[in-house]
């Protein structure tokens, strides 16, 4: 009987190393450098333009037949994106995996570190494409949509498409016409003591409104002490959606840092939140689309990139958002700063560490 | 459905010679064999994962995972915070849940068959929901519970935003675990000990505290142990509501350090290895509890009729008092739940609003593409991990509890170890796992089912380690002794005597599979979606009505499935039979 025990440890022990093959599951399984899979040829369309290129993108694509999406964006949003392709391409099926960036970004590596080629096109927040792009799991891209793309939406490996808006919202019933937040130092009046949420992982709207108050020519500890005061008036909230239900319930007075698709939404809906006029300037963060260098099928990936940069734009605007081609119009010229990218990315721990030291109370800013 | 175990294995059909026999291992040995391996072999993925993720970096072992999650000046108040909400939560859980499970299965309390499916509606609604709906509650600046008290006792009585109010909702929302557990218990226990202690001369009070108490005790422990593990990692109660005062507990950690980029698996690893250890004590303890002697088994070779006791006069009152709770507790988040399903967007709640309700919300469910899909999907995983998880768990707590076997302990703390397991680990260990595998698992149904399995494990080993305590070993012995194999004592004696166990632990496990979200999202194919990914896109979009409507059809089909599994149930269990 104790031998039985011993086989049954010894069993399952082997069973698992055979399994993993030993390896180390660290880092959300992903090694830098190479993809791990097959590459795909994308350079005989790269070239091409106009007419010609969605031609033969279309032919191509048709016989791959499918296309495969990872992507962030919200499911009414993919939603109406998939019937809007669907009615255009309905010989290339659009299959969607659909997660927050924190769970597209690991399923990504982990899936390049077994060689596997899940996905074609990835559509997701810029701090993870730029992790993507610096692993280089992807194909830069070429085509006539990068010209209607502002120089700031231009990145090495992959392409905004759209851009988050931070600004603060507030309920009209606490917050009465006139004392609502003018400027983002506002936020920091004692008069919206209790009132303001902060959300606890808006370390890079954190980082943004910093650099911006740095580059006006605040020094540290004016800005420390600013964020300080914010922090004090502050209750914290987890989410941006909850963010912006508890504000139009009435249980936060001012938001300081919603996305402001989802509280255009609720206006339209007849709930007692606002956001105009718009603080200026408005901090934005871009959301991206890349090609997968390991994609199955490329040509429906480039076709569908060519498409979201172009007829695919027009469905973000009508839900709210920021289209990447026409971030001016969208804006109708209210000031914005945005955020520095590569920065957020690089310096990831400093600021997150930072901003969670700030919610909870215990030290200085950074 | 519950006796259905892992294959069957002929036990007539051996006809070979002596020296063959000898050679091939006995069907027992077997299927125990079998049923070790899989338990060793869901559980030692996740961990070894975790593990490697913990100790190792690419410079071979290091603990520095360790000092990042434990050095920190706050870690002490985050393990003060964590213990407090945790020892709260579970004291009010256990309080809650053994009192509703004695009132229903030992007295003639009214309203029994409504009572058993609103004791476990909290379990149904989406821990985000409930939370939720507790802030419209009993938010010191909106909550309608302080709305309507206010002209007695001023504005902001109630403040769901503290510790207090973390541990009520959080023992509230998990009391259902403790309620199925003890029914269990209580249906297998021989009411005649305590008609003798009556008797005798003991008030009711005492009987309860002197007898019922310490016969129920391998429940009450395994109660405790999953509890205050379950509240150590609760997530979703401290980051609503504790967050916004700036209460910090333990899962906070774990959540800060994989936020960011690189996620810090070493220092998520070292706080899941100081939870794994905590665990590990506990399961010992409640082992070393359960087994001093056979104090709980009163399941014996004597037949009983479990009859409930009369309440008399104090009929009405209990069933005042539970009336009263159930609004309390189940009827208001419901009905804020319907509330909200019926609005555009949340308002408190005026004449004006009354008027402008619609059924929008509903049909925007109907006009979902993946709906139908999603509920088939968590049907089929729901009922299929709910069966293989109590089919073979049954059969590895004859190991743990019954059979002679050293170091059978460490069965039953493996089956354990996914509890402590974060559900976005485990979702990466097993896409690591099946990434690699020859047969294609990866992008199908399987992987979602081996996570549940993997997931839910633990709460299918305490609920039939639990009963298995209860039942005697001499009724398996005069089975032996009137010739029958182990398989048949096993299938035809031990199953439906832990029938009522197995039943529990069913239940739960398919509740709760219907909200798994955290290894799912990361596990899921295009086509594979389940309801808890449709809640989770809901939620991310803001579309709390949508929620609320989906909240409220989930609780309505799963009350559903729960009666009709409980009238099945009924048939094969203690009730009847005797």
């Amino acid at each position: 009987m104790n031998a039985f025990k011993a086989g049954l440890v010894v069993a399952s022990a082997a069973a698992l190393l055979a399994a993993c093959g030993g390896g180390p599951p660290t880092e959300g399984g992903g090694a830098a450098g190479e993809p791990n899979a097959k590459t795909a040829d994308y350079s005989q369309w790269l070239e091409l333009t106009g007419k010609e290129r969605h031609d033969v993108l279309v032919t191509a694509a048709e016989k791959e037949g499918k296309l495969s999406l990872y992507t962030s964006l919200s499911a009414e949003v993919v939603d109406e994106l998939a019937d809007a392709w669907e009615e255009t391409y309905e010989d290339i099926d659009l299959e969607i995996y659909r997660a927050s960036g924190e769970e597209v970004l690991p399923r990504i590596l982990q899936e390049n570190a077994a060689g596997y080629g899940g996905a074609d096109v990835v559509e997701t927040n810029a701090t993870e494409m730029e992790v993507l792009g610096n692993k280089g799991l992807l194909q830069p891209y070429q085509g006539d949509a990068l010209q209607r793309v502002p120089a700031e939406g231009k990145f090495g490996t992959w392409t905004a498409t759209r851009f988050n808006v931070f600004a603060p919202s507030w309920n009209t019933d606490i917050v009465k016409q006139g004392d609502e937040p003018k400027t983002w130092e506002d936020l920091a009046d004692p008069a919206y003591k209790g009132k303001l949420a902060l959300e606890i992982d808006d370390y890079d709207w954190y980082m943004g409104l910093h650099d911006y108050w740095r580059a006006e020519g605040k020094s540290e500890e004016e800005i420390d002490k600013l964020f300080q005061a914010m922090a004090a008036n502050a209750k914290k909230v987890k989410g941006h959606s909850v963010m912006a239900e508890m504000t139009s319930s009435g249980q936060f007075g001012v938001a300081a840092s919603n996305y402001t698709y989802i509280v255009e939404e609720l206006k339209a809906d007849g709930a007692p939140i606002e956001l105009e006029p718009l603080v200026s300037p408005v901090i934005l963060r871009p959301n991206g689309a890349g090609l997968m260098k390991t994609a199955q099928h490329p040509a429906a990936a480039l076709l569908f990139k060519d498409w979201l940069l172009d007829d695919g734009q027009q469905v973000l605007q009508e839900l709210n958002m920021t289209p990447s081609t026409d971030l001016e119009g969208d804006l109708g010229g209210t000031d914005h700063v945005m955020l520095d990218v590569e920065k957020v990315v690089a310096e990831n721990e400093k600021w997150s560490k930072g901003y969670e030291q700030l919610l909870s109370g215990s030290a200085g800013t950074n | 459905m519950m006796t259905t175990a892992s294959p069957a294995v002929g036990t007539d059909t051996v006809a070979a010679s002596a020296w063959w026999r000898r050679w091939l291992p006995t069907p027992k040995m077997l299927i125990l064999g079998v049923v070790g391996l899989v338990i060793g072999y869901l559980a030692l993925v996740p961990l070894y994962y975790l593990l490697w993720g913990t100790f190792f970096d690419a410079d071979g072992v290091s603990v520095a995972g360790f000092e990042r999650a434990y050095g920190n000046s706050q870690i002490f108040e985050l393990i003060g915070n964590s213990l407090w909400f945790a020892a709260g939560a579970a004291v009010l859980s256990l309080v809650v849940g053994t009192a509703l499970a004695y009132l229903n299965v030992r007295t003639d309390v009214p309203f029994k068959a409504l009572f058993f499916a609103a004791s476990i509606v909290p379990l149904i609604i989406p821990g985000i929901l409930y939370t939720i709906s507790w802030i419209l509650l009993a938010s010191p600046e909106i909550g309608l519970v302080n709305k309507l008290v206010e002209p007695v006792f001023g504005s902001g009585t109630f403040d769901v935003f503290t510790i207090w109010g973390m541990i009520w909702v959080e023992g509230l929302h998990l009391s259902p675990i403790v309620f199925l557990l003890m029914v269990a218990a209580f249906r297998s226990m021989d009411p005649s000990l305590e008609e003798s202690a009556l008797m005798s001369g003991a008030t009711r009070w005492q009987v309860f505290r002197k007898v019922t108490v310490p016969l129920a005790r391998p429940a009450i422990v395994a109660s405790i142990l999953i509890m205050v593990v379950r509240s150590l990692e609760s997530f979703e109660v401290p980051a609503l509501l504790g967050l916004q005062n700036g209460i910090y507990v333990f899962t906070s950690r774990i959540y800060f350090v994989l936020r960011s980029y690189p996620p810090d698996f070493a220092a998520a690893g070292a706080l899941a290895v100081g939870l794994l250890i905590l665990a590990i004590i506990g399961v010992a303890l409640s082992n070393i509890v359960g087994r001093s002697g056979k104090n709980y088994q009163t399941v014996t070779g004597k037949g009983f009729r479990p009859r409930p006791m009369e309440l008399g006069k104090w009929r009405s009152v209990v069933g005042a008092g539970i009336i009263l709770y159930f609004i309390l507790t189940v009827i208001a988040p419901l009905v804020v739940l319907l509330y909200t399903s019926l609005l555009k967007y949340y308002t408190a709640p005026t004449l004006n609003v009354f008027k402008t309700m619609t059924l929008e919300n509903y049909r925007e469910l109907i006009g979902m593409s993946k709906a139908v899909t999603a509920l088939r999907n968590s049907l089929i995983l729901g009922i299929g991990s709910a069966t293989l998880v109590m089919a073979f768990m049954a059969i590895a707590a004859w190991f743990v509890v019954r059979s002679r076997v050293r170091g059978r302990q460490v069965v039953d703390q493996l089956a354990f170890v996914p509890l402590v397991i974060p559900g976005l680990v485990l979702g990466l260990a097993l896409s690591f796992v099946y990434l690699r595998s020859p047969i294609p698992i990866y992008g199908t149904l399987f992987i979602l089912l081996i996570a549940y399995c993997t997931r839910y494990m633990p709460y299918g080993m305490r609920y039939a380690v639990t009963s298995m305590h209860q039942i005697s070993s001499e009724l398996e012995e005069s089975a032996h002794v009137s010739g029958a194999s182990w398989w048949q004592t096993f299938r035809r004696v031990i199953v439906p005597l832990l029938a009522p166990g197995l039943l529990a632990g069913w239940v739960y496990i398919l509740v709760v599979s219907f909200r798994e979200l955290s290894s799912s999202i990361l596990l899921y194919s295009p086509g594979n979606e389940v309801l808890s990914i449709l809640i989770f896109e809901q939620f991310e979009d803001g579309e709390f009505t949508v929620l609320s409507a989906l909240g409220v059809v989930m609780v309505l089909t799963l009350i559903l499935l729960v009666s009709i599994a409980y009238k099945l149930g009924a048939k094969v269990g203690l009730n009847r039979t005797n």
